[in-house]
């Protein structure tokens, strides 16, 4: 069987500026791939060229047999990519279950006519999802479900990145990019998202899972594949222990002369 | 409960006396202040209104019980609501000038409705709403006019008509942002406005004259409406209309508000970025919301239009948007009855101001203000929606 996502010499160039040089990668289904690398490499440009954000400037993205290079990003979600932003962007004004309901938008169908001239449905459709989004955060750790019925702008942060995964897989995604879920999060904290994504494989095994990391406990827990990008371009790629003991990415991380000190 | 902490849940009594009473009472304010001539009338009834909705904002729980009561018992607060918008007339009697406040009122609401979709579901600052609801009427007057076609098939073609110019103006906005994006819309309203003052077949400056009443069922709606032996003036004809216009805008309102439509537009006003990953076509929403906007709108024309018989290129201007925005925004943005109400409120305040002749207008502005600082967040702000299973 294909990979599910392969990425192809892809590079992203803003004017002068190249923040994404030549990446070339593949993930088969069920598989975690960690991408690290310090600030400003490229990592989340990487996410929104996969995401249809941005068009890349050379390369091709494919994603489950079909070539999704410059589709709208909206499509994407469609064809199974889910994303969580670094900065995390929740609908602050709306309740924790409407955050989820909207996660759902591409998998349900109601139009504007349906809507209004057959009302039955589209409210039957309405009463599926809030049944579906009740379970995604009860499935969730924390205790989102007694929270369905505050603003999500009124969450506190771990909550809020878990409400941001529940959203993402709403959508009933193939493969699940994760841009630094841990950032905010304290050490107890932390611990439980390890497990919530731990727990995430095992109850879908056939989902992909793309985290971004700066958070090292988190990586050594996805040791199997950890990616390191600097300055846009693949450095290393490996195992978690491979890759930590490459020079280039101490030198990335630590500056050259820790590095070879 | 869910989140907020409100007392325990009414019970249906209380449900059933609470929902009569609010609608009863709501009823009678509008009719006292409707009825008030002096001034100090007109102030001491502001000053109740303020105070209710200071006790509102003071106590947010009045709100949560009285929308919770008024939604236990749907059936109880929809006979309600028929009984009183039926009714009423009758009470008002042979004041027509009350009556015709009212229909302006009526169709204001349709109007604020309109545009809530926008401003309201999805921050569309769109100022182009008047230029709708003037392609509607101008559409619907032109072919009574010239084609002699009935009122009641002029309205769908009118709604239509302006539905494509929402998607005209919709595909060129959607480019376009927050400040921008209400400059175009100002410069496309500003642009009808100047067509159908400079258009020969648009009757120029001086409108469009002699547009006939329309008749349902051989009852012409110029003459006077015959109730079981109670004689109404010809004005509740077009009361009626507009109520069953304002009850089709509900309608709509309330149906696209919670579907995923509405939860898209909410979604898309919260986070536009957010939105296109969660796959919502941004796009589209925002062009749909142009073209629910302009197909209510062009209803509420199109009764204006044979209401009064007489429409000119004044009629449609770019105040006539603004004042549509500031009713959505003291109303309460994206909450379906506070858009009414501002919309209610804006219609009949300047009105009934008149006892202070030339400061009528600073009157107004600093009413205004003033149930702005009570409520900042509109009279009636929205509210989270709830579904079946919270309890």
């Amino acid at each position: 069987m294909s990979a599910l996502l392969e990425v192809e010499n892809v590079t992203m160039r803003f004017g002068g500026l190249v923040a994404v040089d030549d990446i070339s990668f593949s993930l088969d289904r069920g598989t975690v791939l960690a991408v690290i690398g310090p600030n400003g490499a490229g990592k989340s440009t990487l996410f929104n060229v996969i995401t249809g954000v941005y068009t890349p400037t050379a390369g091709r993205v494919k994603f489950d047999g079909a070539d999704i290079t410059g589709t709208p990003s909206y499509e994407v979600v469609q064809r199974g990519i889910a994303r969580t932003f670094q900065s995390s962007r929740l609908f602050s004004d709306l309740s924790v279950l409407d955050n989820v309901i909207i996660g759902m938008h591409t998998r349900t169908k109601a139009g504007v006519l349906d809507v209004l001239f057959r009302p039955g449905i589209a409210r039957r459709e309405m009463a599926a999802c809030v049944e579906k989004a009740e379970a995604l955060l009860r499935a969730s750790s924390g205790d989102l479900y007694e929270q369905r019925y505050r603003p999500a702008g009124t969450l506190a942060q771990a909550d809020r990145r878990r409400l941001e995964i529940a959203r993402a897989l709403a959508s009933q995604p193939k493969l699940i990019l994760l841009d630094e879920p841990s950032a905010g999060m304290d050490d107890a904290e932390t611990d439980a998202l390890v497990a919530d994504i731990m727990r995430l494989r095992t109850e879908h095994p056939e989902l992909s899972v793309i985290l971004i990391e700066h958070d090292m406990r988190v990586v050594q827990a996805f040791p199997e594949r950890v990616m390191c990008i600097d300055y846009g371009r693949r450095i290393a790629e490996g195992s978690f222990e491979a890759v930590r003991s490459n020079p280039r990415v101490q030198e990335a991380y630590l500056g050259a002369a820790a590095a070879h000190a | 409960m869910g989140g907020s902490a409100s007392p325990a849940a009414p019970g249906a009594t209380s449900a059933v006396a609470t929902s009569i009473l609010l609608q009863l009472g709501g009823a009678a304010l509008l009719y006292a202040i409707l009825k008030a001539e002096q001034g100090w009338q007109v102030l001491t009834l502001l000053g109740l209104l303020g105070f209710g909705f200071y006790l509102l904002e003071r106590f947010p729980w009045l709100s949560d019980f009285a929308t919770e009561s008024l939604a236990r018992v749907p059936v109880v607060t929809a006979a309600t609501a028929a009984v009183i918008v039926l009714g009423f007339p009758f009470v008002v009697g042979s004041n027509t000038y009350i009556l015709h406040l009212l229909i302006v009122a009526q169709l204001y609401a349709v109007l604020a409705l309109a545009l809530n979709f926008q401003l309201g579901s999805a921050n569309i600052p769109n100022f182009a709403t008047g230029a709708s609801y003037g392609i509607g009427a101008y559409v619907s007057a032109l072919l009574a006019l010239n084609f002699g076609v009935s009122f009641w098939l002029t309205l769908p073609i009118a709604a239509l008509a302006a539905t494509l110019f929402g998607f005209i103006i919709g595909i060129p906005s959607m480019r376009t942002r927050d400040t921008y994006l209400a400059l175009v819309t100002i410069a496309f309203g500003v642009v009808v406005h100047q067509l159908l003052n400079n258009f020969d077949w648009t009757g120029g400056p001086n409108g469009l004259v002699g547009i006939p009443a329309p008749s349902l069922f051989g009852h012409s709606f110029a003459d006077p409406l015959n109730v079981f032996g109670w004689k109404l003036p010809s004005q509740a004809n077009f009361y009626y209309l507009a109520a069953a216009l304002v009850v089709l805008a509900i309608v709509t309102a309330n149906r696209l508000h919670n579907s995923r439509i509405g939860l898209a537009w909410n979604a898309l006003r919260a986070d536009e970025i957010a939105a296109k990953a969660q796959g919502i076509n941004v796009a589209w929403y925002k062009v749909l919301a142009f073209a629910v906007d302009a197909f209510l709108a062009a209803f509420a024309g199109t009764i204006y239009a044979f209401y009064v018989s007489y429409i000119s290129p004044d009629n449609f201007t770019f105040l006539v948007s603004v004042t549509i925005m500031t009713m959505v925004i003291v109303g309460g943005m994206d909450n379906i009855f506070g858009v009414i109400v501002g919309a209610f409120l804006l219609t009949i305040l300047p009105e009934k101001l008149r006892a202070f002749s030339d400061y009528r207008l600073l009157f107004f502005g600093i009413v205004i203000i003033l149930f702005l600082m009570i409520r900042p967040q509109g009279l009636f702000p929205q509210r989270l929606r709830q579904y079946g299973g919270r309890k």
